[in-house]
């Protein structure tokens, strides 16, 4: 969708702001708020650049830079720590090569911390996307990684 | 509608459907396909069940059978047995884990069975994606009554007198909410249900808005009403997608069928809702950041007044309720505000939610009466803490609570009774902590949380909880001062007092609350350099090694075993305790709880290990540290049990005369007499002791210090330090009739008669009341000495024995039985027997120990017929004679040496005290701790010098380097090599030392925790 679709989708009012850059990120390639993108919306909604971009830092799920095309958000609340989220985390070190904050190379993931996801009862967890996965052990984060991998089509040209 | 014989409820929460949930329904539906049971079975998918941690769960009815932990391949089981043939599958049944029996139907799980839901009514029993089956559970129709015959004031007046508050944390009274919005005349009018469940931990509204978001609609309709407001939001979590996928689900059918949008049941009132959902900040669940998120702003919150009721939404009268708080309104209205009032307390009604999680058996969401203890919570809902780890507090409230203690276990769960200990209600999260949670740890892990999700706007919170971070970071990595310590507590109330929002004011409550129950491990991290729960590793050798009381360098003498070079092993060994053959055999282990090992294959044998090494040598004389130059000042040490033997031992190295004085016959106190022959052989405590004085110990017995010779009369003679630990060696009797009669013995008195070789005429029926060691070892005892059937009663339980789990099971294996909740009140002769009278138990309240208190039981007790009884209920001390003539001592209530544990001192500048005489019976690796403190303090009183390291502190990494690529290889720890029963005569040792073979093995499994690389 464009920024033009979206914001007559939700409306330019200001209240629907934090709802049209959420539409806005997911349907860009790379899961972020392009600058260009953000001018626009600037003119759409009567707004100011920088009262934009100070809005979505304010929420760490918003991000101006790219990312993967999937987030995996790993849970480093108490219980899951206490479950192990830190083996976890050098799990997908390991497997991936990326830690917090980083994307691999083919675009494919980026790995972010996140806040509780409330499902402690099977910690340690994780979200990749909007798919919660739990019962985590080094085994089963390569056997989903592998899976959402071998669900993308081949990158272009390769 | 169609008819169907059986249901199976199978939880679709969030966490099951991550652990595979919708495989195992299209298992079933395939099963339920094949063998043609498609139309008369139906499968409903629920909201949370609560009991995430064994999902995916499912219950068959009308049975009520509970299966847990399904997986796909278990379909094929449940229809064929169980629907087809009418058999329950109890591989996929419920074990308790107290007993380990199988719980078939689901009302029986104490889990489910103790709570009392409301909030959490539909969770679990109805599809949350359905509109009609809300309906069927009664839902929408406390909106069609309140809108067909109440007026808005009537509704008000309802919630009111329900005496419903805030489930979010703060417990603000809803009814006054509504009616403060209702009050005002600004249009439009806002409701606002807050869904940013942010507390890590607790997930209560995450399955309300997943399991049943049709009653949290209903409930915004009916408050829209109450208060004159016609639109709602619900803003929530970015990280809850699938409840926000099923509250938009819920809106639409609610629109559909007309209950929400225009004219609701035809009475002219509109409402309608609309989803906001975050976008990752933990402060927009603080309500005026909350707003200005929904506005589309950042969410930063803002000071009150003006309260949202006056100034809300868009600067709009609105109200604004957490989910959990919206999830009781259907209910009040339905049932009446009575009705509901009648749960809980008199300001704390009706029930609340919480999550229950971290060291507990049964994790999950609870929703349980107000009012009910803590511990009920902890240890009847939650089946207590595994692992037979201790309890040791639970934290409550999240990042803006505090933690409770085990001594506040029966504290009512109350909005006034938690702030009272330091807490708060807060959201619901509950956390469980055992002995190996470190306080200071936890209070630096929740600073960390809050100064990331601090949202900057005041200074107090942005920079007044980086600086509580930091100071207690220092002190977690033993670099802390006593002024720093000051600081943070300085620091707290400033921050609590001037910060903007709630998150800031409650920001300190965690360090607040640690310090206040947990200051002796704040201490102990600073003067220490000890963190007793072996989390914080900079304070730390290796875990075994900080876990040891005596401090002994485990990972060092283990890395000598793996290579055959024992002597080495040895050395290292004697530079902490002098005693490896001894406890090589007896040891409790303390360190083995701690074993990183133990999250593999299970801890290492440290023990059998340590008794291979020991018997290596026939002696020590080559292996001992190097002995200082003497010094000329003497010591004397009374009391000869491995805490006075400890102490002349260092003192003895460092230069000093030492003389230990020994009431009984020979030297060893509770090593020679109180603990069996078949556990510690003599030769083992002989070969120790006799080490000890060729190093220069000199030990004189048969003398009794206060009778035969005083403590100043020693000081003439020129002994100008002393240390007493002369063990707690006298047994209390129970103040009951006929304790004085032939054939009742005290446990000490029966084991050092045993001991000293009397065989006593125990008969044949032998009854023991008790349940430490001393009670375990006399039962054992007497059944060598011939008797047949031997029952020990104990008033407690078997978890909370305090013996070594395997003591009692080698009890039981060689024919022994212990009964449980049972005690005696009287003993009479009888036709030349005894017959004791026999009291069942119950247990009562918590008391200090955090264990319940036993009571006993109304109904009148049975009378047995038993040839011996033995009374070993516990120890005093008997060193009331040593007081008295020594002056400026104080003795204890139990006739011990008043001295502070941790440096040994008494009221008396030149004596110290140590060991069971001071702390009460414990373990020999205890007594040897006793002995080093002893040792230290009679230096550092005679001879002071600032830091010097004593050899016990001193911990030498081995020569031997680990090999750090190589991959961890599975081995299985060595189990106790254990004769047969019927191989156990008197005087054989029960268990045999293992083999070289099976020592380096064991030995090379040791991880090395000890390397820092």
């Amino acid at each position: 969708m464009t920024v033009q679709e979206i914001v007559a989708k939700r409306g330019n009012a200001r209240e629907n702001l934090l709802q049209i850059l959420h539409d806005l990120q997911d349907s860009t390639e790379g899961n972020y708020l392009r600058r260009e993108d953000v001018e626009v919306l600037a003119r759409e909604m009567l707004l100011s650049v920088s009262d934009i971009v100070g809005t979505a830092t304010f929420y760490t799920m918003f991000s101006l830079k790219p990312r993967g095309r999937h987030i995996i958000r790993l849970c480093e609340s108490p219980p899951c720590y206490i479950m192990g989220e830190e083996n976890i985390r050098e799990a997908i070190r390991e497997k991936l090569g990326i830690d917090f904050g980083e994307t691999t190379a083919d675009g494919l993931f980026t790995l972010e911390p996140s806040s509780c996801l409330g499902s402690c009862g099977v910690a340690p967890v994780m979200m990749i996307d909007d798919e919660l996965y739990g019962n985590l052990t080094r085994d089963k984060v390569g056997r989903i990684l592998d899976g959402i991998a071998a669900r993308e089509p081949l990158a272009a040209g390769a | 509608m169609k008819t169907v014989r059986t249901q199976i409820l199978l939880c679709a929460g969030g966490s099951c459907i991550s652990s595979g949930m919708e495989s195992v329904r299209s298992g079933l539906e395939r099963e339920l396909e094949r063998h043609g049971l498609a139309s008369e079975v139906e499968i409903i998918a629920t909201g949370c069940m609560g009991m995430c941690q064994i999902g995916p769960m499912a219950i068959v009815y009308p049975e009520g059978v509970f299966y847990q932990k399904l997986t796909p391949d278990d379909a094929a089981e449940i229809v064929e047995e169980h629907l087809l043939k009418g058999r329950v599958v109890e591989r996929l049944l419920y074990k308790r884990a107290t007993t380990g029996e199988l719980v078939e139907a689901i009302s029986n799980i104490d889990f489910f069975k103790l709570q009392e839901k409301i909030a959490l009514r539909n969770c679990g029993s109805i599809d949350p994606e359905d509109i009609r089956e809300y309906i069927a559970a009664d839902g929408y129709e406390a909106l069609g009554r309140v809108l067909s015959s109440m007026t808005p004031e009537q509704v008000v007046a309802e919630v009111k007198a329900s005496g419903l508050r805030g489930r979010g944390g703060a417990g603000f009274p809803t009814g006054l909410k509504w009616q403060f919005t209702a009050a005002e005349k600004a249009e439009p009018k806002y409701v606002v249900c807050n869904g940013d469940e942010g507390d890590p931990g607790a997930f209560m509204d995450r399955s309300i808005l997943e399991g049943d978001p049709h009653s949290i609609i209903e409930a915004m309709a009916i408050c829209g009403y109450a208060v004159g407001a016609h639109q709602g939001y619900v803003y929530v979590r970015a990280e809850y997608p699938l409840a926000i996928r099923r509250l938009a689900k819920a809106i639409e059918q609610a629109r559909e069928y007309g209950l929400l949008g225009q004219d609701l049941f035809g009475s002219g009132f509109a409402f309608d809702l609309e989803i906001r959902m975050g976008a990752g900040a933990f402060v927009c669940g603080e309500e005026t950041a909350l707003m200005h998120s929904i506005e589309g702003r950042r969410g930063e919150p803002r000071p009150k007044p003006p309260f949202p009721a006056q100034q809300g939404l868009f600067g709009k009268p609105t109200v604004l309720n957490n989910v959990e708080t919206f999830a009781n309104i259907p209910t009040i209205i339905l049932e009446g505000a009575e009705t509901f009032a009648k749960l809980g307390t008199e300001k704390s009604r009706g029930t609340k939610v919480f999550a229950l999680a971290g060291d507990v058996v049964n994790s999950g969401l609870v929703e349980v009466p107000m009012g009910i203890s803590l511990g009920s919570v902890v240890f009847d809902i939650g089946g207590g803490i595994p692992n037979n780890k201790a309890f040791k507090a639970v934290q409550i409230g999240g990042p803006s609570g505090g933690c409770i203690p085990k001594e506040y276990l029966n504290t009512p769960i109350t909005y006034e009774s938690l702030p009272e200990l330091g807490a708060i209600m807060g959201s619901g999260g509950l956390i469980v902590m055992n002995e190996d949670t470190c306080m200071v740890d936890l209070a630096r892990y929740f600073l960390e949380f809050i100064t990331e999700e601090s949202c900057g706007k005041c200074t107090p919170c942005r920079v007044g909880t980086r600086i509580m971070l930091e100071l207690v970071t220092k002190i977690c990595r033993g670099r802390g001062t006593m002024e720093d310590l000051r600081k943070l507590e300085e620091l707290a109330p400033q921050i609590a007092k001037t910060s903007l929002c709630g998150l800031g004011q409650t920001a300190p409550n965690p360090v607040l609350s640690t310090l206040r129950y947990f200051r002796e491990e704040y201490l102990e991290h600073i003067q220490e350099h000890r963190c007793r729960a072996g989390v914080c590793t900079d304070l730390m050798w290796a875990p075994c090694t900080n876990a040891c009381p005596a401090s002994v360098n485990v990972p060092a003498y283990m890395a000598y075993v793996s290579q055959g070079r024992y002597e080495d092993a040895l050395r290292i060994h004697l530079k902490a305790n002098p005693f490896p053959s001894v406890c090589g055999r007896v040891c409790p282990q303390w360190c083995i709880k701690k074993c990183r090992r133990g999250d593999l294959e299970g801890p290492l044998a440290v023990r059998l290990v340590k008794r291979f090494m020991g018997d290596q040598a026939r002696d020590y004389d080559d292996l001992y540290p190097a002995k200082e130059a003497a010094n000329g000042h003497r010591v004397a040490v009374i009391g000869s049990g491995p805490a006075g033997l400890t102490a002349a031992y260092y003192l003895v190295l460092m230069g000093y005369g030492v003389t230990v004085f020994e009431r009984q016959a020979e030297a060893g106190g509770m090593l020679r007499y109180a603990i069996p022959d078949y556990r510690l052989p003599r030769a083992y405590v002989d070969k120790e002791i006799d080490g000890l004085v060729k190093l220069g110990v000199e030990i004189r017995t048969g003398v009794e210090i206060g009778r035969d010779i005083t403590i100043p009369q020693l000081e003439e003679q020129g002994y100008e330090a002393f240390y007493v630990a002369s063990g707690c060696g006298r047994e209390i009797r129970p103040n009951i009739p006929g304790v004085d009669l032939p054939g009742v013995y005290t446990g000490i008195e029966f084991l050092d008669r045993a001991a000293k070789g009397e065989k006593l005429p125990v008969g044949r029926d032998v009854l023991v009341i008790g349940g430490g060691d001393s009670a375990i070892d006399a039962s054992r005892i007497a059944r060598r000495m011939g008797a047949r059937n031997v029952t020990i009663l104990y008033r407690r339980t078997r978890s909370e024995m305090p013996t070594n789990p395997i003591e009692i099971r080698e009890a039981e294996v060689e024919g022994n039985k212990v009964e449980f909740l049972a005690n005696i009140d009287a003993i009479r002769q009888q036709d030349g027997r005894l017959e004791v009278s026999i009291v069942r138990m119950r247990l009562g309240p918590f008391d200090k120990t955090g264990r319940r208190r036993p009571e006993p039981m109304p109904a009148a007790g049975e009378a047995r017929l038993v040839d011996a009884v033995i009374l070993a209920i516990g120890q005093q001390s008997d060193a009331d004679a040593l007081v008295d003539t020594t002056g400026g001592l104080e003795a204890t209530s139990w006739h011990g040496v008043q001295a502070d544990p941790k440096t040994g001192r008494t009221t008396r500048p030149n004596v110290f005290a140590g060991g069971d005489l001071v702390i009460g019976a414990a373990t020999v690796v205890e007594a040897i701790q006793a002995g080093q403190i002893g040792a230290k303090a009679i230096d550092q009183m005679l001879r002071p010098a600032p830091r010097r390291q004593y050899l016990w502190e001193q911990l030498d990494p081995p020569e031997i380097v680990p090999d750090l690529d190589a991959d961890v290889e599975a081995i299985d720890p060595t189990r106790e090599p254990l004769l047969r029963p019927e191989e156990r005569l008197i005087s054989v040792e029960v268990e045999r030392t293992i083999t070289a073979a099976e020592a380096m093995r064991e030995a090379c499994r040791c991880l090395r925790c000890d390397y820092k690389g």
